[in-house]
């Protein structure tokens, strides 16, 4: 019964692998670029150099004053103020109905007192809501990657039990016996080496979206008014009802300088109701990067005399989930344990595509003509798709309309493109064509920089202009990786 | 958080030495029993010093998040490294010690 057990573990390992393989590369690879997004998003936007930063209170203030410019009319302001990393203030504009338009947003820099100007880009946003939006209308793309979420988990537990000698093998790699050993030993290693990553990162993303994947249990406990819960657990409140009596806002600044004070932590997002009515609730929540648990603090101001109406530092439920949410998407990450997120994330990456890999491996000498066209198109040209995203980035005329989204179009047609050619190359072709391509995409990315906006590595290094200059490296380092992978393979 | 890898690093080069298998591939010979105990020890103490490394730099919310990932960093490099320079893997490890004595 044992091999029984083991041997029906290993085949349902390979087959889910197989079928959530590809969208799970996708979603790994995105997510880990996502560590990067405001570094990404610095790169695809050149022409913006922001002004040494200020202080949160000052910051606060002229944000609100670019608010009495853009959004007098509204019933909502969001502001998420600078940090470290993001180096622009995002300004979030709601109105009511009858008020166009009924959502506006502007990225503005306090430092400069003045809105960013730049091309238009998503920028590493996208990638980071390409890793669980998909680009999908609704929440089809949420539903997705959360059903790929719970088969990765059950992939990870059925994958220690297939493996089991996970401490005899535990640096076992023998490149030198080839073939199916050893793809299988590096799937293993990459697989156990890094396993509290895949067991922290799957879990925590699933708790990110659980209010989508289960709604129920609050369902049944608030017999459905689901904003009955979000406003006791302290997630997100009703907006006030208007006095419909005008009244001056309180200036931010000092509301930033007392939260701050009796947090010890630095504040990060400002939410305004009702604003510059009589009404009016000012809510200020700790920045995202201040702790582990994600947004744990909260203090809400009346909006017109600046008394405190209340205070959330999280109950214990709530603060294990604002824990995990917080663990999943790093905020509170410097540099080098930013770095070791993203380690962590290219070995569950690598995981995968090993895997994805192993599955043919595993079969040969027969061929499987239409996995081998969607390993191809999936992995190696995702990885082209996102050199060409930043290639139109810099080569689409800056002024163009839409260009945001035609950026976004170049990615989806290049990935297309990819799985054509790799569903009608023959399979090492292939490889061996997409990488070499990649390979030469990302390698040239710091050349495409340097050509497009003088902020070549020789200057940013020299300035230590580290989102710019590592970003550049990034590529090369991507770009030689990549041709080794494609001489490796051409050898065959 | 640099003495945390390198100890981490440090810390599993020993426990690797001390597997027969991983001894004969650096060393060329199978291992004594005396050493493998040695080994094990000195990598497990190694380990839990770099654990206290992470602690100490990091604290108790995001030392013990710093040491897992550092943990996997250091174990990627060794394993990944150990078939095709399985002696310069091995140096790396006191290395690691010295990185770490100079860190702290």
């Amino acid at each position: 019964m044992k091999t029984g057990f083991r041997q029906s573990m290993a085949w349902a390992h390979g087959w889910a692998g197989l079928v959530t393989g590809w969208l799970l590369f996708a979603i790994f690879l995105t997510g880990t670029l996502s560590f990067y997004r405001h570094d990404i998003t610095a790169w695809m936007r050149p022409e913006w150099r922001p002004a040494p930063a200020i202080d949160r209170a000052t910051a606060a203030d002229r944000a609100e004053a670019r608010m009495q410019v853009i959004g007098t009319d509204a019933n909502r302001w969001l502001i998420d103020l600078p940090d470290g990393r993001d180096r622009a203030a995002h300004l979030a504009v709601w109105r009511d109905a009858g008020h166009a338009p009924r959502f506006q947003r502007e990225e503005f820099d306090p430092a400069a007192d003045a809105p960013v100007v730049a091309r238009r880009t998503y920028g590493g946003d996208f990638l980071y809501y390409f890793h669980f939006d998909l680009q999908m209308p609704s929440v089809w793309g949420r539903l997705l990657v959360g059903l790929a979420a719970v088969i990765m988990l059950a992939l990870i537990v059925s994958g220690v039990i297939v493996h089991i000698r996970i401490f005899k093998d535990f640096f076992t790699f023998r490149p030198q016996k080839g073939g199916q050993r050893a793809w299988l030993d590096a799937h293993n290693a990459l697989g156990v080496l890094a396993l509290p990553y895949h067991l922290m990162i799957t879990y925590t993303g699933l708790v990110t979206l659980m209010f989508l994947y289960l709604p129920w249990g609050v369902d049944l406990a608030y017999r459905g008014d689901r904003a009955a819960f979000h406003a006791e657990a302290a997630l997100a409140q009703p907006a006030p009802r208007p006095a419909g009596r005008p009244a001056p806002l309180v200036p931010l600044g000092p509301l930033i300088i007392r939260a701050e004070a009796r947090w010890g932590v630095p504040a990060g997002r400002i939410d305004v109701y009702r604003p510059n009515d009589a009404a009016a609730i000012v809510r200020i929540h700790a920045a995202d990067s201040s702790g582990l648990a994600h947004r744990r603090h909260q203090i809400a101001f009346d909006g017109t005399t600046g008394a405190i109406v209340a205070i959330e530092d999280g109950r214990p439920a709530g603060i294990l989930r604002a824990a995990m949410y917080g663990l999943h998407l790093g905020r509170f990450a410097g540099p080098g344990l930013r770095l070791l997120y993203f380690i962590g994330g290219i070995a569950g990456t690598a995981m995968i595509a090993t895997g994805l890999v192993l599955w043919l491996v595993k079969r040969r000498p027969r061929r499987q003509r239409v996995v081998e066209g969607l390993n191809v198109g999936a992995m190696a040209g995702l990885v082209i798709a996102i050199a060409a995203f930043f290639w139109a980035n810099r080569l689409l005329p800056a002024g163009l309309a839409d260009r945001a989204d035609i950026e976004a179009a170049v990615f989806f047609a290049s990935w297309a493109l990819a799985a054509v050619h790799g569903a009608c190359r023959p399979h090492l072709r292939a490889w061996v064509e997409q990488l070499g391509l990649a390979a030469v995409l990302y390698a040239a990315l710091p050349l495409v920089n340097a050509a497009t906006s003088g902020r070549h590595l020789g200057y940013s290094l020299v300035q230590g202009d580290w989102p710019m200059a590592g970003f550049d490296l990034a590529a090369l380092a991507t770009g030689l990786i990549l041709a080794a992978l494609a001489r490796q393979l051409g050898r065959r | 958080m640099l003495a945390m890898i390198g100890l981490a690093y440090a810390g599993l080069a020993a426990l690797c030495l001390g597997m027969d298998r991983h001894h004969r591939q650096v060393v060329g010979r199978g291992i004594k029993t005396r050493a493998t105990l040695t080994l094990r020890l000195a990598g497990t103490t190694i380990l839990a010093l770099s654990f206290a490394a992470a602690i100490a730099s990091d604290g108790w919310v995001f030392g013990p998040v710093a040491w897992c990932g550092g943990l996997t960093a250091a174990a990627l490099a060794l394993v990944f490294l150990l078939p095709y320079r399985p002696r310069l893997a091995m140096a790396l490890g006191p290395v690691g010690l010295l990185i770490a004595a100079l860190a702290a």
